[in-house]
Order: C-alpha cells, then structure tokens, then sequence
C-alpha cells in the first residue's frame, strides 16, 4: 500500500454522520419509538458514510513519509502545551478500516432489518440507535490519532457491544453475557490504560505521530518499555478475545445474529489487532513482548479451534472460528509482519460477516441454533451457496482472500523462525477447515430429514445483502490472485508454503465429508479416539470455572473482608469513640449532685488552688 | 501578763468554744444559744479593739435580732415537721481536712506578712467620727443600703404569704 | 496584742463556720455556719481599721451586720417556704437540681 493521506475534513464527515443519526434517535423519542423512521435514519447516515468513506480513500494523496497524517485541536490544557489534543488520523491503515466498518455496518442494518422484523416497534428504534453510537465508536477509534482518544472510543465501543449483547435484556442469559463481556474486556482494559499512563509519564505526550518519532531517533526510554507495552497489549487480549480472556466471545452469541456479524466478527473484535498494528513502531522496540504476542496468538487460535470442533450451536462454532482468526492476526503482529495481519483483517471481516448473516438465514428457516436440527437444503443453492462459499474462503482455498492472507501469516510466522507457534496455526488451519465444513455439511447438505423444508421462505432483504458479500468475497479474492500473479512470489517464504497451506485444507475438508457426509468415519470413535481432548474440549477447559472461582473465592472474600473491616474496624472506632464519650458524660454528670453542699466543697476546692497559685507567685 | 492579754485570751477561748459548739451540737435548738453566745464573745473582741459602738450594734442586731429570728425559724420548722429537729452532720471527715485546709492556707499568708506590733495612737473619738462619715463619704451606701432593707422585707413577705 | 494575733482568730473562726457549713444536714444549721464565716469577717476588718488608723473598715462592717440581718431573714422565709412545698428538713433532699 503506497503511503496516502485523505482529507481531514472528509474523515470527520465520516465520522460525523452516524453520530448525527445516534444524536437524533437519542433525543428525539417519537423518531426511535417508530422503528421504521429510526431504521430510515440510521441507514441512510450510514450509506452516506460509505460513500465519504469510498471517497476519502479515492482522494486520498500520497504523503511525505516526515509529514503528519494527524489533524488535531487542542483538548486538556496544561502548562506549555495543550497535555491532549483530539483529531484525526488519517493514513491507509484507518481509511482502509473506515471503509471496512462503514460498510460492513450499512449490510448488517439492512440485513437486520428483515432478520428482526418480529421484534416490538420501540425496541427496533433502540436497536438502531445502538448500531449508529457503534458505528460513530468503531469509526473514532480508527480515526484517532492519540491513545487517549483511542481509550476512550475503545470504552464507548465496549459500552455498545454491552448494549447489543444485552438487547433482549430480558432473558438471563443475555443479560449475563452482556456484563460478562464487558467485565472481561473491563479486565484488558485495567492494562491498557496503566500503559497508557505509564507511556506518557514515560514519553510526555499520548500522540501517535509524536510517539513514532521519537521511537525511530531513539528518544524514548527503554527501561520499562517492555512492562508498558506489554500492559499496552493487555487492552488487545481483552478486546481481541486471546487466551485467557477469549471466555467472554462465545457466550456474547447471545445477542442477535447480525450483532454477532458486525461487532463480533468484522469490526469491534479486531480493535485490540487494530491497537498493535497501530502501534506496531512501538512494539518494534521490545521485541520480546512481540514473541510473547506471537506465541499468545498462535495458542488461541489452535485452543479456539479445538473448542469449535465439539461445538453444535452454529453461532458458537462461528464464534469459536473468530477466535481462532483472531489469534492468526496477533500470531502475524508478533512475527513482525503486521501488514499481512492487517490483511487478514480486512478480508476475515468480509467472509465472517457473510458466514454469520448466511448462518442467520439456516436459523431463521429452522427456528434453532443446533446444527444437529438442520439439514436437507441441498437442492436449494441460493441458500447454501453464499455461506459455503464463505466457509471455502475461510478454510483458505484459492481463489478466495483467505487463502492468500492466511499464507502471508504462515509464511511471515516461518520468517521469524516461529516454529512451535507455525506448527500451532498450521493445525488450526487443518482443524479449521474440518470444523467449518462438519458445520456445512450438518446443516445444509445433511440428507435425511425429510425434504420437508422443500421452499423455506427466506427475505429479500437477506439474500440480497448476502449475496452482494459473496460478490465482495469472490471480487477480493481475483483482485488479490492478479496481484500475486503479476507480483510473483515475495521473497523469504518457502516455495512450498502455498502448496502446504492448500494440503492442510484440502485434507481437513476431506476429513469432514468422510465423517459427516459420507458417513464413513464414525464421529464417535473419533471422538474416542481422542477422548481427553474432547472430554476437555467439551468443557472449555475449565478456564471459565477458573474465572468464576477467582470471582467466588478471592475477589467476594475480599470484599467481604473489606466490608468487615469497614464494619468493625473503620465504624468500630468511631463507634467506641462515641459510646466513650456517652459513658464519661454519664459518669460526670455524677458531679451534679443538686445538692448546694457539694458545690461549696468545690468552691473551697478552688479557693485552695488559688491560695497554692498566690504562693507560688510570691515566691 | 497585762490585762489586755488577758482578755483577749478570754475572749478568744470563748469564742472558739462556742463556735465550735454551734457547729458540733446534734440539737439545733442549742446550737442557736451558742452562736449567740459566739456573737457577744465577738462584740468582746470589738471592744477590745477599741470599737464600741460596735459593740453596741453588735449586741443589738445580731444577738438581739438575728438570734431571736432563727429560733423563730426553729420554732415554725419544728411544728411542721412535728418533731424536734436532730440535726446529725455529714462527712465529717472530709470538712474537717477541707476547713483545716482552707484555715493553713490563710495562716501561710499571715506568717509571710511583716508583724505590725505596735497599734497607732486613737485619733479623736471614733463614734463621732463614724457618724461624721456615714452621712457624709458614706452617705450615698447609706442610702443604698435603706433600699436594700426595704426590699428584703418585701422579699420576706412575699414569701412568708399564705398560699392563694 | 499584736494584729497577728487577731487575724488569726478570725481565720479560725472562719474555719470552723466553713466546717459547719460543709457538714450540718439541717438548712438552718447551714446558715448558722455563715453567720460564724460573717462574724469572722467583721474581726477582720475591724482589726485592720484599728492598726492602719482608717475609719472605712468599721463602716464596712456595719453595713455588714446590716445587710447580714436582711439576708437571715430573707433566707430564713425562704426556708419556711421550702419547708411548706416539701415537707422536709434536710439539705440532702434538696436536690431538684440534679443533674
């Protein structure tokens, strides 16, 4: 990507426009309570967006590699210099990101428009007014030019995934996964803004530019960069669902698919990727937490994909396969080969939003998440064909994007003589196509269940967004071949690695269709076959039982320490202060005897002392 | 021993004895004809002190008036109660130290003093005098003084009035 | 005699009105003790006036044995007051002050 630099002005637009639309459904309640003008506004603002944000990268110009991408305007003041500024940032990686988000947002909202068509009038305005806030969040966040302006869009865009989790905040369930995924990432986030803090303590400012600068002639210090970064990196573990703080992603499947497709697929997921690729010339200077970033990554990735390989309910293993995706993205950050990291982004945002709405056209059809429930659609191709397609760009089979960004990792990962962390995503690239193709052919391709869904009625609207990613998918892919083609093979990856990547494919695909279609390999046997793995496997590794054990024993008896402490100890004090002074008022007011004599004898008292003082004072 | 010595020390056991029957006596009634005696053992000492329109004046007012006052109280007291009035003492002990206490410290300060022995000539007659000044430097306390008669005695009216 | 001697005197008879003061239980036992503080007073005085040659310690005194003959009387209807509310006698049960 040559280096550009798109106009200020546009970007604000941009960014703008959904918070214009949030603003009006917010404050305007007859316009939210009817869903059909709240869905007007927000799609509208939201194509608007796209089209600024296909025109900001159109005339976008190329830059000086020494001038500022950044516009910005002062914001808390201090003492020489404003201490933080607001603005935009706006190079290639946020256009691209921006174009990303912007469109991926405008397919959900139509798309959620007929998946939710049932849904109470009110509740739709809400849902919509939430999908504008977390478009204005997602754009902000990759618009900003500081980390503190990042900090607080990475907030407002947890705060957004919290309020779309929950939007059926009536059921248990989604209630829970709600605050589950916002105390999870709340956890990622106690780090990022200690590293925050501790890097401007340490550097004086929170700008990008200014930071890069300084890393490249060295004028940042070195001791406790590494803690800073790493802590840096701690807000992407939680954002970016890596081990050990993937726990919240699978059970956010609660919310509503399409939510599940824009926030927890394409865009809100991939901020914590976003942050390190951003950052990327920081994290150059210790590169220690980048093979730590690598190995985290790599680990996720082949523990995700284990995890989809037992999993029935459709949206998990999607879920699951996010993870694991995730995972190859911070895998290629830390093998210090960002661009194709930041490659796959982009493309798994496509193909991952197209397998999430295509799963949400099979649950709408079959009233379930239970991929054992469905089955008998293989006459129907206009049903199938988005979501396979899909699932062949995803397991990486040319010429489909995924198999060319997925490539680029492996082969930056062998590059940095990664090898434990190459063999780790070269499994999970076999059991990702093995999954996601037991998936295909359980819901769609089973036979057997009586053709009784002979014309399921699927809307428009639906296939129509669908089908317009697949043609995405499909274009990205022959524009990403042509390129190689013409560029030729990048010099440092073997020659044999576009050959392997498609033989773990291949074999994976193969294994499913054995397993599931040709019914030739029982699942069963193995599943004995590796019965430990599975019985694991089966309960998550117990990793969220270790978080609730944490919150049980540790964290609530703390506070219940605390709160005997304050009980007794912090109330006792002032407690016995005051039952102190109650008794030695009781046993003074003893003095009042009421009688005079007594009072004389005080009066003789003092008449002494004051003798005492007159001789005293005549010595 | 001269004469003057002799008195005063005659006097003097007088006075101590009685007041200390007026303080010890259980019955009240007795410890009333003792004060009167302390009080003319006081009227001794004035004469002694060249004073006797004091003298005088003592006998009168606090022998004479204020003796027969306070057996008039008994006397009303003891009809309402019903009984003579056995008047037993309290904490006899702690008074005693408090008394003695209070009566050192003076004495330390009279010890310290420089002793005037010799008493100064008598400058005319002191009655005459004194009636001089009463209405002449004192005239305006003397006056006062009628006031505060006059309200004392409505005091005591008011309060010795049957109830409405 | 020397004023010593005199001064003297009368701080013991002071003393033991105080001490009647202190212990009697009887209300006009108490004012018995004042009248013996009162007279100790007057000795007092008077010898100071005899030794320094004025005139203005006997006029003192007479006003107080003046004003010492109003306050028995006014404390005495006082306690015959006092007497006819609460029917009692003593300086003990006097103690509506209480605190």
């Amino acid at each position: 990507m040559s280096v550009r630099v798109g106009s200020a002005a546009l970007a604000l637009l941009v960014l703008a426009l959904p918070f214009a639309s949030f603003l009006l459904l917010a404050l305007v309640r007859p316009l939210r309570r009817s869903a059909v003008a709240a869905a007007t506004v927000s799609i509208t603002a939201m194509v608007a967006a796209v089209g600024s944000a296909f025109w900001l990268s159109w005339r976008s110009l190329p830059r000086a590699l020494l001038q500022s991408p950044s516009t910005t305007w002062a914001w808390i003041p201090a003492d020489g210099g404003p201490m933080a500024t607001v603005g935009v940032m706006v190079d290639d990686k946020s256009m691209a990101m921006c174009m990303l988000v912007t469109f991926v947002s405008l397919m959900v909202q139509l798309y959620s428009w007929a998946y939710l068509h049932d849904e109470p009038r009110p509740s739709l305005g809400r849902y919509y007014a939430y999908h504008s806030l977390f478009a204005f969040s997602m754009l902000g966040l990759v618009l900003s030019p500081s980390f503190i302006q990042m900090f607080v869009f990475w907030e407002l865009v947890g705060l957004c995934s919290y309020l779309l989790i929950g939007y059926w905040y009536d059921r248990p369930p989604a209630a829970r996964a709600a605050v589950k995924a916002f105390w999870i990432t709340k956890l990622g986030d106690l780090g990022f803004v200690a590293g925050i803090v501790m890097l401007w303590a340490a550097a004086g400012t929170f700008d990008f530019w200014e930071l890069f600068r300084m890393a490249n002639v060295g004028a940042l210090p070195r001791e406790g960069l590494a803690l800073i970064m790493f802590l840096i990196y701690l807000g992407a573990v939680g954002k970016s669902a890596q081990f050990p703080l993937h726990i919240w992603l699978p059970d956010a499947m609660e919310g509503p698919t399409p939510v599940s497709a824009l926030i927890h697929a394409a865009t809100m997921v991939t901020a914590g990727v976003f942050l390190v690729t951003r950052a990327f010339p920081l994290f150059l200077l210790v590169p220690d937490v980048l093979t730590l970033i690598a190995w985290v990554g790599a680990f996720t990735a082949l523990l995700a994909a284990s995890m989809a390989c037992v999993e029935s309910d459709i949206k998990r293993v999607l879920a699951y396969s996010t993870v694991s995706q995730l995972g190859y993205m911070m895998a290629a950050a830390g093998a210090q080969a960002p661009g194709a990291g930041f490659n796959h982004l982009l493309t798994h945002g496509i193909f991952k939003a197209l397998l999430f709405l295509g799963a949400g056209v099979v649950i709408h059809v079959f009233h379930t998440n239970d991929v054992f429930r469905m089955g008998g659609l293989r006459g129907q191709p206009l049903l199938w064909a988005p979501f396979v397609l899909a699932t062949l760009a995803l397991a990486g089979v040319p010429p489909l994007p995924g198999f060319f960004t997925k490539e680029a990792i492996l082969g930056g990962v062998l590059e940095a003589h990664l090898t434990v962390p190459f063999v780790m995503l070269a499994v999970t690239a076999f059991l990702t196509a093995f999954y996601m193709f037991r998936v295909v052919f359980l819901a769609f391709f089973r036979g057997g269940l009586g053709d009784g869904h002979a014309h399921p009625h699927v809307p428009g609207l639906m296939s129509l967004v669908c089908w317009a990613l697949t043609v995405l998918t499909i274009a990205t892919g022959v524009a990403m071949a042509r390129q190689v083609l013409t560029a030729g093979h990048h010099d440092g990856a073997p020659a044999w690695l576009p050959a392997f990547s498609l033989g773990l494919a291949g074999s994976g695909i193969l294994l499913a269709w054995l397993t599931y279609q040709r019914q030739a390999l029982d699942p069963a046997r193995l599943s004995a076959a590796l019965a430990p793995l599975d019985w694991a496997a089966r309960r998550r590794y117990g990793i969220d039982a270790v978080f609730v054990g944490f919150y049980r024993f540790v964290l609530l008896a703390f506070s219940r320490l605390v709160g005997w402490l304050d009980r007794y100890i912090v109330d006792g004090v002032l407690n016995v202060v005051s039952a102190c002074t109650l008794r030695a008022g009781d046993r003074l007011r003893r003095i009042q005897s009421g009688l005079a004599q007594d009072y004389l004898y005080g009066v003789a008292l003092g008449v002494l002392v004051l003798f005492v003082l007159a001789q005293w004072r005549l010595r | 021993m001269t004469l003057e010595t002799a008195a005063f020390a005659g006097v003097a056991v007088v006075l101590l004895g009685s007041s200390l029957a007026v303080v010890l006596t259980p019955n009240l009634f007795h410890a009333v004809l003792w004060l009167a005696a302390a009080l003319v053992a006081t009227g001794g000492v004035f004469l002694l002190l060249d004073a006797p329109f004091l003298f005088g004046v003592q006998l009168l007012l606090y022998a004479g008036g204020v003796v027969t006052i306070v057996v008039f109280a008994i006397m009303l007291t003891e009809r309402l109660v019903g009984q003579t009035l056995r008047s037993a003492s309290r904490f006899l002990i702690n008074g005693a130290v408090l008394s003695a206490a209070v009566f050192v410290g003076v004495a330390g300060f009279l010890v310290q003093a420089p002793a005037a022995g010799v008493r100064p000539a008598l400058a005319g007659d002191l009655t005459v005098a004194l009636g001089r000044a009463l209405v002449g430097a004192f005239a305006v306390p003397l006056e006062l003084l009628g006031v505060l008669l006059v309200i004392a005695l409505l005091g005591a009216l008011y309060f010795a009035r049957s109830e409405p | 005699m020397p004023l010593g001697a005199y001064l003297v005197l009368a701080a013991l008879v002071f003393a033991i009105g105080l001490f009647g003061v202190l212990t009697r239980r009887n209300a006009v036992g108490i004012l018995l003790g004042i009248e013996l503080m009162l007279n100790a007073v007057n000795i007092n005085l008077v010898a100071f006036a005899r030794f320094t040659g004025g005139l203005a310690g006997i006029v003192f005194t007479l006003f107080i044995i003046a004003i010492t003959v109003a306050e028995v009387a006014v404390g005495l209807a006082l306690v015959i007051v006092i007497f006819r509310v609460r029917r009692t006698v003593e300086a003990d049960h006097l103690d509506l002050l209480r605190g």
